[in-house]
């Protein structure tokens, strides 16, 4: 369309080719993910119930293991600290959860604009801080890929731009929020295709390693 | 006023003391949004001012902008300005018409070529020039021919300066901007639908005054008017930081007077003087009546979503596409799947041999 | 009165504007006690709530002096409670407000006469008494 501004096209073409995008990506993965299970473990079954092992597994895994507690407590607790920050800032802000009501078509209580405010930069300045380290720690450093880079780059841009459309920093508001809705967009078509999708995968992942160690039986 | 005065000699022959054109400076500085101490320095302007010529062409517009303008010329202070300018041509305004009206408005671009102010409300079709004419002359004929000789030509209300209701999707008569026929004049667009009516004084003012083109906005507003967003100066702004919304029109959050975010106010993106000079004589603005901004100074506000949509929220498509794009996931799932097994079998079974 | 009023509308609204005006306006006081230039502040440049043009008036208060100006319209020239800090009003002919300004002056511009106008004054009474 003519004369589409940059906000036009975030709030309107943009959007659509990335939730489509999105949802594609996301079921196409999940199912595909979802066929891998037919393989059938043809050794003997030790134990038979895996639904216990399974859920234990979800618990177990989502603490580190005691020998390596010490070592990467910072990361443990920065990690679960961002997860929380972020999911404040998303889910809580007003704004934000219009835009989920128009499409999910039902809504959830707000919280003021200074808590979202300090969970929002609190969650920027975690997610720099665990860049950095991943960049500079050798251990981390050698078991990345480009992948995690970019994965954190998506997700800090909409953090960025988000923060500076709040605080009326930089650019004009209407650019700045522009800004924002592409970021969020860009993540959402990096998304499915991405270690972002642990989002979606980390559980039943998990589910899935408690019970086949359950069938084999290991004892984790 | 004749010709050869200037406005100062004019108010005194007007029996207008020194006091009484203090005042009336006093009230076209603000007017202009300029700092009262300025007002010394608009004095002096003023008094040396001479009397421009203007020429207000309408075009495809509901007079609106007009309207507004009439309401803002509430006698003494402001119609001084009027007085002070020379309207030669405003075809809504005069009582001529015809041949005779359209030949005083040539004589007037004639006897103040490269001089006189060109104003117009009102967007122009292109698409085919008979949708509207003046005088058997199509609004583009007479654009170009007035704008040939003009100083600096004023876009009042949106859809002179960007299109606007007649611009709107799907523009049935190829409605245009005036920027976007005129390139090669200085273009002050008044935006709003209606402008605020000092805002169009305040404009006239400026030029009265300096006889200069006011510092202007990348859209081509004049910043004293349009350099600040409606929700960066809206007195509902504290209820927005505390996130304090009224959800409905008559709930007890409208009622406590709450930020209209949630009931599609578009202040945050735009860009206009409602909150501070207000309208009505400062009696007061949308917001303060209960209704959201909706963005009317902006380019293609028509075009830009539901009125009452919030502003986070966008044309996400339909429920229907999404299940598509799902569907062709799961496809794609299927098939990927099917064709990693049959990859695994052909692997297994060239072991095997 | 008419039914408007039984219409349940709060306007006590506050934008936290009226504090740091006042503020302004103490150290344009100081400024002026001190020997410097006198401050004019348009009320029109700053966004206020309904009701919070009353409230800065209220704060302000009523002083000794109170002067009416008739020149194209009224203008009304009121000192406030706190010496030095005036209260300008201009209205047209139809007694609506066209711009309202607190000045923090020795005596507001206006009340002096002008010297532009005592000449024609002179002018005028020389003509009278010649007749």
């Amino acid at each position: 369309m003519e004369n589409m501004t940059l906000l036009d096209f975030a709030r309107g073409p943009g959007l659509q080719w990335a939730l489509w995008i999105f949802c594609l990506g996301v079921v196409w993965r999940i199912v595909g993910a979802m066929y891998l299970l037919g393989n059938k473990d043809l050794s003997k079954a030790r134990r038979t119930n895996y639904i216990r092992s399974g859920l234990r597994a979800i618990l177990t895994r989502s603490t580190p293991a005691e020998a390596f507690e010490e070592k990467i407590r910072f990361q443990h607790i920065s990690g679960y600290a961002w997860h929380l920050a972020l999911f404040v800032s998303v889910l809580f802000f007003a704004p934000h959860i219009l835009f989920f009501e128009s499409i999910l078509g039902f809504s959830w209580p707000h919280l003021p604009n200074t808590i979202i405010l300090f969970s929002g930069a609190v969650a920027t300045a975690l997610l720099i801080a665990l860049l950095i380290r991943r960049a500079t720690h050798p251990v981390q450093r050698l078991i990345s890929t480009a992948d995690d880079y970019i994965s954190i780059a998506v997700v800090l841009l909409p953090l960025i731009t988000g923060l500076a459309a709040f605080a009326h920093i930089g650019l004009r508001y209407e650019t700045m929020l522009a800004l924002h809705l592409l970021s969020v967009e860009l993540m959402l078509i990096w998304y499915p295709f991405s270690k972002l999708m642990h989002a979606f995968m980390t559980f039943p992942a998990r589910y899935q390693t408690g019970t086949f160690f359950g069938h084999r039986g290991i004892k984790a | 006023m004749r010709k050869d005065q200037n406005l100062g000699e004019y108010l005194r022959s007007q029996g207008v003391s020194r006091r009484g054109f203090l005042k009336f400076c006093s009230a076209t500085a603000s007017l202009m949004a300029l700092p009262p101490s300025a007002v010394a320095q608009v004095a002096e302007a003023l008094a040396a001012a001479r009397r421009p010529s203007v020429i207000w062409l309408s075009f495809q517009e509901c007079t609106g902008c007009t309207e507004s303008l009439t309401r803002s010329h509430s006698p003494t202070v402001e119609s001084l300005i009027f007085d002070a300018i020379s309207l030669d041509y405003h075809h809504t305004l005069q009582a001529a018409a015809g041949h005779g009206a359209e030949a005083a408005r040539e004589a007037a671009q004639e006897e103040n070529k490269g001089e006189y102010i060109l104003v117009v409300d009102g967007s122009i079709p292109v698409d085919n020039p008979a949708y509207s004419t003046i005088a058997g002359i199509s609004n583009l004929d007479m654009l170009k021919d007035s704008a040939k000789d003009c100083f600096a030509i004023v876009s009042v209300g949106t859809c002179a300066a960007f299109g606007g209701l007649p611009g709107a999707a799907p523009n049935p008569t190829g409605a245009v901007a005036v920027s976007d026929i005129i390139t090669d004049k200085p273009i002050i667009n008044v935006s709003g639908c209606p402008p605020i009516p000092v805002v169009i004084t305040g404009v006239l003012a400026h030029f009265l005054t300096f006889g200069t083109i006011p510092e202007l906005d990348a859209l081509g507003r004049p910043t004293a008017f349009f350099g600040q967003n409606i929700h960066d100066r809206c007195y509902r702004r504290p209820f927005y930081e505390r996130g304090e919304f009224a959800e409905t029109f008559d709930d007890e959050g409208a009622r406590k007077g709450w930020c209209l975010y949630k009931l599609g106010c578009k202040g945050p993106i735009t860009y206009n003087a409602c909150a501070t000079v207000k309208w009505n004589q400062g009696m007061g603005f949308p917001i303060q009546a209960g209704h959201g901004c909706i963005a009317c100074s902006e380019p293609r506000f028509w075009d830009k979503g539901g009125f009452y949509d919030a502003l986070s929220t966008g044309d996400w498509g339909t429920r229907e596409a999404l299940l598509g794009a799902a569907g062709a996931g799961a496809a794609l799932g299927v098939a990927s799947a099917i064709r990693a097994r049959s990859r695994k079998k052909k692997a297994m079974a060239e072991e095997e041999a | 009165m008419s039914s408007l009023d039984t219409i349940p509308v709060t306007t006590e609204v506050a934008t936290g504007n009226v504090e740091p005006l006042l503020h302004e306006i103490r150290h344009a006081l100081k400024r002026l006690a001190g020997g410097e230039q006198g401050t004019t502040i348009d009320l029109k440049s700053l966004p206020l709530a309904p009701g919070e043009e009353e409230r800065i008036e209220a704060t302000l208060g009523t002083g000794e002096v109170r002067a009416e100006v008739d020149a194209l319209g009224p203008t009304l020239i009121r000192e406030t409670s706190y010496p030095g800090v005036w209260l300008i009003t201009h209205k047209n002919a139809d007694n609506a407000v066209v711009a309202r300004f607190i000045e923090v002056t020795y005596i507001p511009e206006l009340l002096r006469s002008q010297p532009e106008d005592i000449d024609a004054g002179i002018d005028r009474l020389e003509s009278e008494l010649r007749t």
